[in-house]
């Protein structure tokens, strides 16, 4: 077992390289609507239990369905009319299950990233050579579905394996959003040496571990995101920052509150200097412009630091 | 290290569910419901009158209200019988002065204990609808087939001799079913189940024994879920029901008839505290124009009604 990831170096915030955004911008902003399948009748996983009650956990397993019944379409018609389009954190098989969904994200011109097949099959485990066949069946339905090219990755229910990294960046996924380390996008380090682009993914701001693991009311959640959003836009004004909102239509797209979403985005849209993005154009931006200005300058902070066992 | 090769077959990878209980529905884009009398929103108010007995099994789950406790678990076990004892006449005043009819999803257990207490429900008239025979009786994918419909039909049996109604609802305690629950309710005369929360709006489930309704019982906005479970402040109920009217309330005058469920625990929401917020939240709620209350019953037979049409229509 690893003692760390081995997936980045040491980057203290301050004194970085100064990102600037398109047109001058100091925050990306970008949303991640997570649209997931969970399965009725997964198979066991041998790292973990997958539901919560004796099977069939039709309370857990409805609840998550509601999003696609329900809260999708809610979600969709909040972001439409602020003008800010969705990178989905797509289980892929959604676009077997209910082509519709991904019909509407594509005519919205959403972006799609995998995160797995179902939200219940976990990485945990899998052979490299497993691994790697999810990625590509991943890439084939997001094509064959959409026709967009598979750039992002989220690991289902974010199960990693150890060598998940390296294994993305070898099938040509340009960016991951796994790692929770920075504010900033970050060079992820990678056996094969390949460019991966670390961008973030933010679980402060996402409704799943503060509406239902922590218990927060929507309106204090409200305050969360403002607060989050009002220091990245103060600090952005040095080097460009990212605020990410990573949304689960069966949460936030209930009755009691879609008008939270509303709030959010009509707060954050109601600034001057916000770029509104995708996952993949703030990776590409990154890359092009930054990546090696911080691998340069995050050298020095380095020398003594641990080799990875693929470095 | 690798996983079974089957972990990467997908035998229900096809298009709608991965089961065959109902078919896929975008509430966004389904049919109009116009509801009787020219109403746009309906206010269910579902009243769980439940018994949690003190020797309730720890397993499989806990359900929510259950004995958490080191046995005998004195306190537990009094808390909720002060619902059935207080919070539930403090509810029935509420619910009188606004002249509103409640379904009452009851375990057969309380009927049979609180001969009393279900005859000032018979006499408001409100809808007793079957929900088990206690918290300690769940019903999950553990139980026998045989051991189970012993549960379904002793609960049906019971509130149906007891109270003299039909009895043609279903709320399995703690929204807990088995693989089988559903086939057994509609094997004893249920019309509609109240158990999966995927919808805001009642669809038609399939079952061998015949189709069932399922009716969106509302958890997210439960009491025992946000007062109890999440322990939020009444000030956040409050918030949060008002925000849920008026999202439903908007859409339904654009999109078709919409329900408000109001899933009460009488050992929650009729606490001295809390009380007051909720007789003020119908208060507002039942001032506005197209609102009015309805128990599970007639928002049943009006989903059928309108199903009917459709289906008609679709031919």
């Amino acid at each position: 077992m690893l003692s760390e990831p081995f997936s980045y170096d040491y980057a203290p915030y301050q004194n970085r390289p100064k990102i600037v955004w398109p047109n001058g911008a100091r925050l990306a902003f970008w949303v991640a609507p997570n649209i997931e399948f969970y399965e009725y009748a997964p198979p066991e996983s041998p790292a973990r239990s997958v539901w919560y009650r004796p099977e069939p956990d039709i309370i857990n397993y409805s609840m998550r369905d509601y999003g696609n019944r329900v809260g999708f379409h809610r979600v969709a018609d909040v972001m439409v009319r602020h003008g800010v389009r969705g990178s989905v954190s797509l289980n892929v098989a959604v676009c077997d299950h209910f082509p519709d969904i991904i019909e509407r994200c594509c005519e919205l011109d959403w972006e799609l990233f995998s995160h797995g097949i179902y939200n219940t099959r976990y990485l945990y485990n899998m052979s490299e050579d497993q691994q790697r066949e999810v990625i590509r069946d991943s890439r084939e339905t997001i094509k064959r579905h959409s026709g967009q090219d598979l750039d992002g990755w989220l690991s289902p229910a974010i199960s990693n394996g150890e060598t998940t990294q390296d294994l993305l960046a070898e099938e040509g996924i340009k960016y991951t959003l796994d790692l929770f380390h920075d504010d900033q996008p970050m060079p992820v380090k990678v056996r094969s040496g390949k460019r991966l682009v670390s961008v973030p993914y933010m679980m402060e701001t996402n409704d799943v571990p503060t509406l239902s693991f922590k218990h927060i009311s929507p309106t204090a959640y409200l305050d969360i995101v403002k607060a989050h959003f009002d220091q990245l836009y103060e600090e952005g004004a040095e080097s460009g920052t990212i605020m990410c909102v990573p949304l689960h239509p069966y949460l936030i797209g209930q009755p009691h509150r879609i008008a939270v979403l509303d709030e959010i985005l009509g707060y954050i849209t109601g600034h001057d200097d916000v770029w509104l993005a995708t996952g993949r154009e703030i990776a590409a931006w990154f890359e092009q412009n930054y990546y090696d200005a911080f691998v340069e300058w995050m050298k020095p902070f380095n020398r003594a630091a641990a080799k990875g066992p693929t470095a | 290290m690798s996983v079974p090769a089957d972990y990467l077959v997908y035998p229900k990878r096809r298009s709608g569910p991965d089961h065959d209980r109902y078919g896929h529905r975008y509430l966004a884009t389904a049919p109009a419901v116009a509801w009787p009398d020219g109403k746009h929103l309906l206010i269910w108010v579902t009243i769980h009158c439940e018994h949690f007995p003190m020797d309730m099994p720890k397993e499989p789950f806990v359900p929510i209200g259950g004995m958490d406790r080191p046995s005998p678990s004195v306190w537990d076990y009094s808390t909720r019988d002060y619902g059935n004892r207080v919070g539930i006449f403090r509810l029935m005043r509420v619910l009188d002065r606004h002249d509103l009819r409640a379904t009452v999803a009851m375990n057969s257990k309380v009927a049979e204990r609180y001969p009393y207490l279900l005859d000032e429900m018979l006499k408001r008239n409100w809808e007793i609808a079957a929900s088990g025979v206690d918290m300690g009786r769940l019903h999950h994918g553990l139980l026998s087939k045989e051991e189970e419909r012993a549960q379904v039909d002793e609960a049906f049996t019971t509130l149906r001799q007891l109270s003299g109604q039909p009895v043609i609802g279903w709320h399995s305690p703690a929204h807990s079913q088995s693989s089988h629950t559903p086939e057994l309710a509609a094997g004893a005369g249920a019309r509609y189940i109240a158990d999966w929360i995927n919808d805001d709006m009642p669809y038609r489930f399939e079952t061998e024994t015949g189709a069932l309704v399922q009716m969106p019982l509302s958890y997210e906005l439960s009491d025992r879920k946000i007062l109890f479970l999440h322990n939020q402040c009444t000030d956040d109920y409050a918030a949060q029901i008002t925000a849920a009217f008026d999202c439903l309330d908007a859409e339904a005058r654009e999109k078709g008839g919409r329900i408000l469920s109001l899933s009460v625990s009488p050992w929650v929401i009729g606490q001295p505290s809390r009380i007051a917020v909720f007789d003020r939240l119908l208060e507002s709620f039942l001032s506005r124009d197209g609102v009015a209350g309805a128990t599970g019953a007639t928002i049943c037979a009006a989903w059928e009604n309108h199903d009917e049409q459709v289906g008609m229509e679709d031919e």
